[in-house]
């Protein structure tokens, strides 16, 4: 019931992260979306191991979370400068 | 239609009706169709999920709702950062038995050290690079002298 009512609301908040993604008038608008659409991502997979039990999933989380984490610096650092490393 | 035919056809509903209550019945008597999740008979990890999943459906709706980049990432940062962090601390109480919780334990860690980073990035550039914010009339923006810094030092940087 709890797991539930967790999947369905994590559903929501994805839908209307992606409108703002879509809709974002700047790019820091459809960056800030990013990022939380990646942090979702991680929690969705999270409650997915909660769901079925299968405990493996949560290493698809961590490298979820940390590749989320990077696009995101590196999107900052090439919208900021044009580049991302020297 | 003769009295005996719809006599048969009585009797026929009547049968009828008494095997579907005992069809009923017995599903009732037997388990409901529904996977177990490792969520169950752990209500305190139950409070710590539904927080979570409420604090991430409010950055949601902020994320629509702010009228500019820095009120949602005002939104976007510190309700993920709380919200995260519930949900894994739920999954680690959850999966307390089984060789869950270190693992739960280390996202929770990294999250927790990553989101306010890439939150303070992203507001950084959209600074540096004059995004423009929401003003309400009669509002003093306090650091208008610092912008002017932060743009001349762009280049060298």
């Amino acid at each position: 019931m709890v797991i539930d009512i967790a999947v369905v609301s994590l559903a929501i908040s994805g839908v209307l992260a992606t409108y703002r993604v879509l809709r974002g008038p700047t790019w820091g608008d459809r960056v800030t979306a990013f990022d939380y659409l990646t942090v979702n991502l991680a929690v969705m997979v999270v409650v997915a191991a909660l769901r079925t039990g299968f405990t493996p999933l949560l290493d698809a989380a961590l490298i979820i979370s940390i590749l989320g984490f990077l696009s995101t610096v590196a999107l900052a650092r090439y919208l900021l400068r044009g580049r991302v490393m020297r | 239609m003769t009295g005996r035919s719809v006599l048969r056809a009585a009797r026929f509903g009547a049968g009828a009706l008494g095997w579907l209550a005992a069809g009923t019945a017995q599903a009732a008597a037997t388990e409901p169709l529904r996977a177990p999740s490792a969520l169950d008979g752990h209500p305190l990890a139950q409070v710590l999920v539904l927080l979570g999943c409420v604090f991430l459906l409010a950055a949601a709706v902020g994320l629509v709702r702010f009228p500019d980049v820095y009120t949602r990432l005002h939104a976007a940062t510190k309700l993920v950062t709380l919200g995260g962090v519930g949900i894994f601390a739920g999954a680690a109480i959850a999966f307390h038995p089984v060789d869950g919780t270190p693992r739960v334990l280390l996202i929770a860690a990294f999250f927790f050290l990553t989101a306010p980073l890439s939150g303070y990035m992203i507001a950084r550039s959209a600074y540096l690079r004059g995004l423009p914010w929401h003003q309400e009339a009669g509002s003093v923006d306090d650091w208008q002298a610092l912008g002017s810094e932060a743009e001349s030092s762009l280049e060298e940087r």
